[in-house]
């Protein structure tokens, strides 16, 4: 990965892979209503590469400066497999892990490079990963910690 | 006649070189007293609309109306009184009494304009010319129509209440509820409040009356769990109540509870004459709890055959296990229960729908199903060492406690969690002799327990730590114990202007050893009896979504309670019994529901 | 109607009828005389009421019992507090609330502060009558003063809404004390100018001595009271003999005189305007500035007077006013009748002292009477 071009077509491409992910398991899972709402997860993911083809065509991306809130929801939980006896609790959790883990990967690769301009786009992609996380975690917060 | 008669009569002249007393209007004006009763002032946030200005007018010269923009919203009527200057007598009766305080008038002294309509304006929502004038009558601070402070209910003390499970609440007396139902205003702003839309002015104005029979019909038009409901509703409708603007709001959960106290059990059938005639029809209910004995008991009235699927021994569902007997003593659930049962509706007990007895028989069987099975999973932290065995769910302490058992939680414990749940946890494991301590993620105040819960179990001796987040639980050296740990969180403001949300600062851990952790974070449900129907039932975060009249996307199949509303409490949960028996009626009957 | 000796022949061309209001330019109010006069005396009078009846007791039947307090006051205009007061009174009576000592004396200041408005206002009506306008500029101005105090203390300067059940609407306002002491100096003052150029005037003494005499007799037939009763030699006073309020409190002398006539009558009211002064400085002196004004009604909104009945007397400017009620324990006036003194005084008793008298004198004898028509008609 060298070019900003290259760059972006991976970040696309996972984009792209944590939709199937989400299809796959709504495939899967033996709630329907559970389907429905990995379905929507799926959408979310697609929205998200959505953007970043529009950035491939020029749009900015979040600046690095900007401070995407870190809950913390999500550090402490136990890793859940997604199996088809999952519930919503687990689905969210399994979202917000695997935003999580994006974002890792992306901070991971901008530490690990020189070039200023990579570097930015790799940051920047972060913060889209985070704000991700926040999504998810928001809803953690509000759905599954309601009444706690 | 003297002299003396004659000249002192001119004496006059003395006053005819002082200056005179007269002022040259409209070239010199003269302010209003501070104090002067002028023009109607209302400041429109702050008003509720709750009409006691329109109710003290002896001139008939307020009336509420609608007003442009301004929605009816819970604790708002959305009427704003609007002045007829042609009736007024500026007596300021409407400023005295008015509850939110937001009534008042200016110093004005005249107004003058040529359209004769302009006498006739909303006050506060009309651009008048002295609406920004800062003077004008008031009320007094020590002067008051209404009376602002409850009257407090007699309770057991602390150290009495923690001696065992009797109930800590000992009800109004007579004459309690007498002063405490005279400060009603009648607004009916709870009304519309209240999940169940019970007609609390009216019950309220039973207890003045000292009708506690009428009281009992009213009570039993809405709710059937009105013994119950008066003791530990959550009674929203106190959270809106305009006393509450400036004192505290009244006390409608007691006053409900005074009503259902003075009735004894033996006279309900007479006084509440439920009469019907058998239709035919069979209806089967899935739970015994509120939302399924409330169902059950309208559709009998209206002649249902009426069967009840209970998987515990007695019904109440989550009255009984969850909510311990100093709150809601079980003979006052019983004194429920068994009225409706009276009806002749018939209560399966220990049958489990979907292990005893197969829902494919339900649905061929019957002509309608409502199921309010309750959420009684309780939800996992989800965190390192939660199957630890000294972790157990705040609804296992308190189903052993229902069932008579000690639940063993030893001396010392920590509950996580700030619902009722955790509460009733807390308290109960103070009576078994347990040092408690309560984590919470969030400040007391966004706690969803009743604020009385809280305040009780402070006074019991319970530690509430809020801020508190728990992150890993690890074996301790002794294999009866186990040790938490959990950080300190700061709430930061939510960007969409919810609730404020803890975030965990890493660098404040803390970590301590109990005999028990209490996890009491939120219930589940568990829907899996229904089979393939659940395919055809809309579902969001766990809960049923049912359309008009609760009912699902299998038409015969209504839904209500907990698994089907977002509050999760007793009185919704009647109410979704009572709406669900209207749409299972309409459903059957002629009126149509498709 | 007294009939004259002689049998009155109208188509004889002797007699005139002459009617004296209902419209009239001095203070006696919507109230009309038909005069039956023989030259310029007049030999018969009948009087005619009914041109303000308003209906206030049948109202109030229909009003609960907050509600009541704000019409009651239109029953006496020119002192509207009697009526807040005694009704106020007769309610607290018969629900059992006792108003906090506070508010006694603050309403013992309104009272005495109305009497002296009401005379002041009298005392120019009484120069006016008998063509000294001057002193009815002087004493309304001064009465002015008094209504300011009003519209300072209760937030209006003739309808005052103030005395309500249980207390008072508000707190005397601030440094209200001072300004007070000042318009009652202004009032001594005028009355001693007052007492230089009418009482001593000798066209007012010719005119008003003799006139109209109440002799002794006639004061318990007629149910004469009030001032128009101390001026024929009756040390009455409601005040005195059946203390309310902070009366017993305070020092003041009943006035009585001995003529009785219409001279006597208006010097006996001067001195009472002294008398009434001298109340208020002691109240300013001696009331509380802390402390409850008010003792928490029930709910006003249904508001549940306990059945009974109870009449409680006052003596307003006039006399002994009375408010009778009957309650049924609903939340509203079963009945109520208003007992004022201008009943008495304007119908029967004018209708006998008008005989004999002069056209030119007929004013300044009601006026001397001092009655209120809205007062009759309720």
């Amino acid at each position: 990965m060298n070019t900003v071009e290259e760059i972006l077509d991976f970040a696309i491409e996972r984009e792209q892979q944590a939709a199937d992910f989400y299809t796959d398991l709504a495939q899967k899972v033996n709630k329907p209503w559970l389907k429905e709402m990995l379905e929507g997860f799926s959408r979310e993911e697609m929205r998200h590469k959505g953007k970043l083809k529009s950035v491939k065509k020029g749009e900015k991306l979040l600046s690095a400066e900007q401070k995407i809130q870190n809950l913390k929801v999500s550090d402490y939980l136990v890793a859940v497999e997604p199996t088809e006896n999952l519930d919503f609790q687990d689905a969210l959790i399994v979202a917000m892990q695997r935003e999580k883990a994006a974002y890792r990967l992306y901070t991971d690769l901008a530490n690990n490079i020189d070039d200023p301009e990579m570097k930015e786009l790799f940051l920047g992609l972060a913060q889209e990963e985070a704000k991700h996380k926040l999504y998810f975690e928001v809803q953690y917060d509000d759905q599954i910690l309601k009444h706690n | 006649m003297s002299l003396k008669d004659l000249i002192s009569p001119f004496y006059v002249w003395q006053r005819a070189f002082q200056k005179p007393y007269t002022q040259k209007r409209p070239i010199e004006e003269r302010p209003g007293a501070p104090r002067y009763r002028g023009f109607h002032i209302n400041l429109t946030e702050e008003c509720v609309g709750c009409g006691s200005c329109e109710a003290i007018c002896q001139n008939h010269a307020i009336d509420m109306v609608k007003v442009e923009g301004l929605e009816p919203r819970n604790g708002d009527s959305g009427l704003r009184p609007k002045f007829d200057y042609g009736r007024c007598c500026w007596c300021a009766l409407c400023v005295d009494i008015c509850t939110a305080r937001s009534l008042r008038l200016s110093n004005h002294y005249a107004w003058v304009t040529e359209d004769p309509d302009a006498f006739h304006f909303i006050a506060g929502t009309d651009a008048m010319p002295w609406n920004q004038n800062s003077l004008g009558y008031r009320r007094d601070d020590d002067y008051h129509l209404l009376t602002h402070d409850r009257i407090e209910m007699d309770a057991l003390s602390p150290e009495e209440s923690l001696k065992g499970f009797d109930e800590v609440m000992k009800g109004y007396t007579e004459e309690q509820a007498l002063l405490e139902a005279d400060r009603c205003v009648e607004c009916g702003i709870c009304v519309a409040t209240c999940p169940a839309h019970m007609s609390v002015p009216d019950y309220i104005k039973a207890v003045r009356n000292k009708d506690w029979e009428g009281g009992l019909k009213l009570l039993y038009e809405t709710n059937p769990f009105s013994t119950t409901c008066g003791r530990i509703c959550t009674h929203r409708c106190e959270t809106d109540c305009v006393l509450g603007l400036q004192g505290t709001p009244i006390a409608i959960r007691w006053l409900k509870r005074a009503i259902a106290d003075r009735v004894p059990a033996e006279r309900y059938a007479e006084i509440l004459n439920d009469t019907f005639t058998e239709n035919g029809k069979k209806v089967a209910i899935v739970g015994a709890g509120p939302g399924g004995m409330s169902a059950a008991y309208y559709l009998r009235k209206q002649g249902y055959g009426v069967t009840v699927f209970e998987a515990q021994a007695h019904g109440g569902g989550m009255l009984r296990y969850g909510v311990p007997s100093y709150r809601l003593p079980e003979n006052q659930l019983d004194k429920d229960i068994d009225y409706i049962r009276s009806l002749g509706v018939d209560v399966r007990f220990n049958t489990r729908v979907g292990q005893d007895v197969p829902f494919s028989e339900l649905m061929d069987n019957h002509d309608a199903i409502f199921i309010a099975t309750g959420l009684s999973s309780p939800m996992k932290l989800r965190i390192d060492g939660e199957e630890h065995p000294r972790v157990v769910s705040g609804l296992k302490i308190l189903d052993d406690v229902a069932k008579g058992q000690d639940p063993g939680v030893g001396k010392r414990v920590a509950v996580i969690g700030g619902g009722n749940v955790a509460m009733d946890a807390a308290r109960v494991s103070r009576r078994v002799g347990a040092d408690v301590t309560v984590l919470y993620r969030r400040r007391i105040e966004d706690m969803p327990a009743d604020p009385e819960e809280i305040h009780e179990s402070k006074a019991e001796g319970c530690h509430l730590v809020p801020q508190a987040i728990p992150v890993k639980i690890k074996d301790a050296d002794d294999p009866n114990q186990v040790v938490i740990v959990w950080g300190e969180a700061e709430m930061v403001s939510d960007a969409k202007g919810g609730r404020p949300r803890p975030v965990l600062q890493e660098d404040r851990m803390h970590e301590e050893t109990y005999d028990t952790i209490v996890s009491a974070i939120g219930q589940g449900g568990d829907y899996d009896f229904m089979g393939e129907c659940l395919g055809s039932i809309e579902q969001k975060w766990g809960k049923f979504i049912p359309g008009a009249y609760q009912q699902t996307g299998v038409s015969k199949i209504f839904v209500g309670g907990d698994i089907a509303n977002s509050t999760a409490d007793a009185i919704s949960a009647v109410e979704d019994g009572h709406h669900a028996a209207r749409g299972i009626h309409r459903f059957l009957s002629e009126e149509g529901l498709q | 109607m007294f009939e004259p000796a002689a049998p009155v022949d109208l188509s004889s061309g002797k007699y005139l009828k002459l009617w004296q209001g209902p419209q009239h330019p001095g203070i006696t109010g919507n109230m009309s005389l038909e005069l039956t006069t023989c030259g310029d005396e007049v030999v018969a009078c009948k009087t005619h009421v009914g041109y303000l009846h308003r209906g206030f007791e049948k109202l109030m039947e229909r009003r609960t019992f907050i509600q009541n307090f704000t019409i009651v006051c239109r029953i006496a205009v020119p002192e509207p507090t009697f009526n807040e007061y005694l009704y106020a009174a007769v309610v607290e009576e018969l629900s059992g609330i006792k108003a906090p000592e506070r508010a006694e004396w603050i309403r013992t200041f309104n009272l005495e502060l109305m009497r002296l408005g009401s005379y002041l206002m009298w005392l120019g009506g009484v120069g006016a009558a008998f063509g000294q306008s001057t002193i009815y500029q002087w004493t309304v101005t001064h009465r002015d003063y008094i209504l300011d105090l009003f519209e300072e203390m209760t937030g209006a300067r003739v309808y005052h809404m103030y005395i309500v059940p249980g207390g008072v609407r508000g707190r005397l306002p601030e440094g209200f004390e001072d300004r007070a002491r000042k318009v009652l100096d202004g009032v001594e003052r005028l009355l001693m100018d007052v007492e230089k150029i009418l009482f001593n005037n000798v066209v007012f003494k010719t005119r008003t001595k003799g006139l109209g005499v109440i002799t002794k007799d006639m004061v318990d037939p007629y149910g004469i009271t009030g001032p128009n009763q101390r001026a024929a030699g009756f040390a009455r006073d409601v005040r005195r003999d059946s203390p309310y309020l902070m009366y017993d409190e305070v020092e003041w002398d009943v006035i009585t005189g001995t003529a009785s006539d219409t001279y006597e009558r208006a010097w006996v009211r001067l001195q009472e305007m002294h008398q009434g002064i001298r109340i208020m400085r002691q109240v300013l002196d001696r009331m509380p500035t802390g402390g409850p004004f008010q003792t928490p009604l029930p709910n006003v909104l249904h508001w549940e007077v306990p059945k009974g009945e109870t009449y409680i007397k006052a003596e307003c400017t006039r006399g002994e006013y009375g408010y009778y009620l009957v309650t049924d324990g609903s939340q509203y006036v079963r009945r109520v009748h208003v007992r004022g003194p201008s009943y008495t005084h304007a119908i029967a008793l004018m209708e006998k002292m008008a005989v004999g008298t002069n056209i030119a004198d007929i004013a300044g004898l009601m006026v001397s009477l001092h009655t209120y028509p809205p007062e009759i008609e309720r």
